[in-house]
């Protein structure tokens, strides 16, 4: 490797605001990995206790109600109601800080039909012209899983009306939250 | 179907009286936004400065309680090695904003005991470039898998969330929030050490700030640093005998993890155990002079006011508006209660683990009468609480306690 080439790498590492593409978080744990993977061929899905029949999430090696360690993963209902919502103005990560030049960024938390708490990214246009504001405390919402652009599965609340019965719908929500495209910066390393 | 078994949240136990423990040699480290030294430098200061404080050798400090996040791959035992200590007790305390009181609860019976006879507690961390970063993205499993790919806003994401809804809740405003952050940095002007001391913070300044998430604008969030806090503990009769100006212990208590049915988090582990905490400090609200409370964010002071017993749950705001949070009590408010008096967090900054020690040490300063420009007069009892570790939607720890000053 020439030198040029091991310095622009290092700056490539240290300096995310150099890189050409930004993306989403990548790091998981083993258990966030496996999350991924479960719900690529799913609209969502969780651990799920074969002992208590309790569901959980973030997920984890154990079951939080009787410590039993056989939990599958299985498809779960995307029902649920809004917690809480903000607008990110302002983020640590590169990928949100250009996606946060034009507009913020909406997210969320719901709490689903099996009694799960969730942080979900919130698709603001399944509301129709609804202000953020006039999103409250205990509308119905649906959740489920796609993959960013790092290729990790990630949770995007909608609104209950919207239509996310196929795979196409959901790809497009995905798409149009620029989820499944780095952030780019032309001229970047 | 789920069925859930609720955990059992309220203790039923009562702790044990804490007679006999005095704390001295409350000291703080100056802060600063970047700095290139490592956690065993804030910490070794530290302890170095209350050492020249109270005159006690390094060879007589029998015992080491420590918490910082940024030890990397060292513990507590690696720093005995650094300062070439040999305590015969040690005790690391990984719990963020709860650390201080959890701290003092630990050594607190370790002198009772006889377990050792003078505990350095100390909390220290640094900050290099974008270290803070590095702390936010790997805060927890939970954190790595659950929360920070939702926008990469730390704890600001979560903290904003917890605002949004107690201010949908309880009808709180963000001048309401705004009358804590302006009387803290009042405090702040009046305490040299601290970062954001040398300006005033008006109320228009505080709501037209730069957005930061929701409702939380930049004078609602701590400004991450570097710095060191810490105390010595021994017995009462060991500070009478060396002469130093301690305090004690009335009441002390914790509880983590509390109130996991609550959908989002509007109280903590406080609202348990608050009746016996005066109880046994023999002490009610309206006798406490000095609160120090953990102000991550405006909004979780608010919740100590209410679970700490000066206000009901959700009375809040009212009691923000109609109560003087200045030091030295000159506020228009009827209602008299100096609280976190040095500026706290939003205004001194957030030294890491630090920050859970420094409403325990500036209680220290002000119960020995050791605060300088920011001195509370007639004060003889302090709270402090503390609270931390934002693992997944919510924050874990509480732990909280009483001080009385002590004849010097
Ligand atoms: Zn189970």
């Amino acid at each position: 490797m020439s030198n040029k080439h091991t310095r622009r790498a290092r700056l490539k590492l240290n300096r995310p605001s150099l890189r050409e593409r930004a993306r989403p978080p990548k790091q998981r744990t083993p258990m966030g990995q496996t999350f991924t993977s479960a719900n690529y061929s799913g609209v969502l899905v969780m651990q799920h206790c074969q002992q208590c029949e309790v569901v959980q999430y973030p997920p984890r090696e154990i079951c939080q109600n009787c410590l039993g360690d056989e939990l599958i993963w299985r498809e779960t209902s995307t029902a649920g109601y809004l917690l809480s919502r903000i607008e990110l103005h302002h983020s640590l990560w590169e990928y949100f800080k250009r996606r946060l030049i034009d507009k913020p960024w909406p997210i969320a938390t719901v709490r689903l039909e099996n009694s799960t708490t969730v942080f979900s990214h919130l698709y603001l246009a399944s509301f129709g012209d609804l202000p953020l504001e006039a999103i409250r405390k205990g509308t119905a919402v649906q959740v489920f899983s796609h993959s960013d652009s790092s290729l990790n599965s990630v949770l995007i609340a909608v609104s209950a009306q919207c239509d996310i019965s196929q795979i196409k719908d959901r790809a497009a929500i995905a798409k149009t939250m620029g989820l499944t495209t780095a952030a780019e910066r032309p001229g970047g390393i | 179907m789920t069925r859930i078994t609720s955990p059992n949240a309220t203790p039923t136990n009562n702790p044990g009286s804490y007679q006999g423990v005095a704390l001295v040699a409350a000291s703080s480290i100056k802060y600063s936004r970047q700095s290139h030294h490592g956690a065993p430098w804030f910490i070794g200061r530290t302890l170095h400065k209350m050492l020249m404080e109270t005159g006690i050798k390094k060879a007589e400090v029998d015992g080491l309680a420590v918490s910082s996040f940024s030890l990397g791959a060292d513990s507590a035992v690696n720093l005995t090695q650094h300062f070439q200590l040999t305590p015969r007790w040690i005790e690391q305390l990984p719990y963020g904003g709860a650390s201080g009181v959890i701290a003092l609860r630990r050594a607190a019976r370790a002198i009772q005991c006889g377990d050792a006879h003078i505990i350095a507690c100390i909390g220290g961390d640094a900050a290099f470039h974008r270290s803070f970063e590095a702390t936010a993205s790997q805060f927890s499993n939970f954190t790595i898998d659950s929360s920070f790919p939702y926008g990469g806003g730390g704890p600001n994401a979560a903290f904003a969330l917890i605002t949004q809804h107690y201010m949908d809740e309880y009808g709180a405003k963000r001048e309401d929030f705004a009358h804590i952050a302006l009387a803290q940095r009042y405090n702040a002007n009046h305490y040299p050490a601290a970062l954001l001391g040398h300006k005033t913070l008006t109320e228009y300044q505080y709501l037209n700030a730069r957005r930061i998430a929701g409702p939380l604008h930049l004078f609602d969030c701590v400004m991450p640093c570097a710095g060191g806090e810490g105390f010595l503990m021994m017995s009462e009769a060991r500070a009478r005998h060396l002469k130093l100006r301690y305090c004690l212990i009335l009441a002390a208590d914790e509880l983590h993890n509390a109130h996991p049915q609550d959908e989002v988090q509007i109280r903590a582990g406080w609202s348990e155990y608050v009746d016996s905490l005066y109880n046994n400090a023999g002490l009610a609200a309206n006798d406490i002079d000095i609160l120090q409370t953990y102000d991550d964010y405006p909004v979780i002071s608010m919740m100590q006011f209410e679970d700490l017993g000066f206000c009901d749950k959700g009375d809040g705001p009212d009691f923000v508006r109609r109560t003087d949070l200045r030091f030295d009590r000159t506020g228009p408010e009827k209602n008299k209660l100096p609280h976190n008096t040095s500026g706290g967090q939003l205004s001194v900054g957030q030294a890491g683990a630090a920050a859970g020690y420094m409403p325990l040490v500036e209680s220290i300063r002000q119960l020995t009468g050791y605060a300088e420009n920011n001195q509370v007069s007639n004060a003889t009892h302090s709270m402090v609480s503390g609270f931390g570790m934002i693992n997944y939607d919510r924050g874990l720890c509480s732990a909280a306690t009483i001080l009385k000053t002590g004849q010097a």
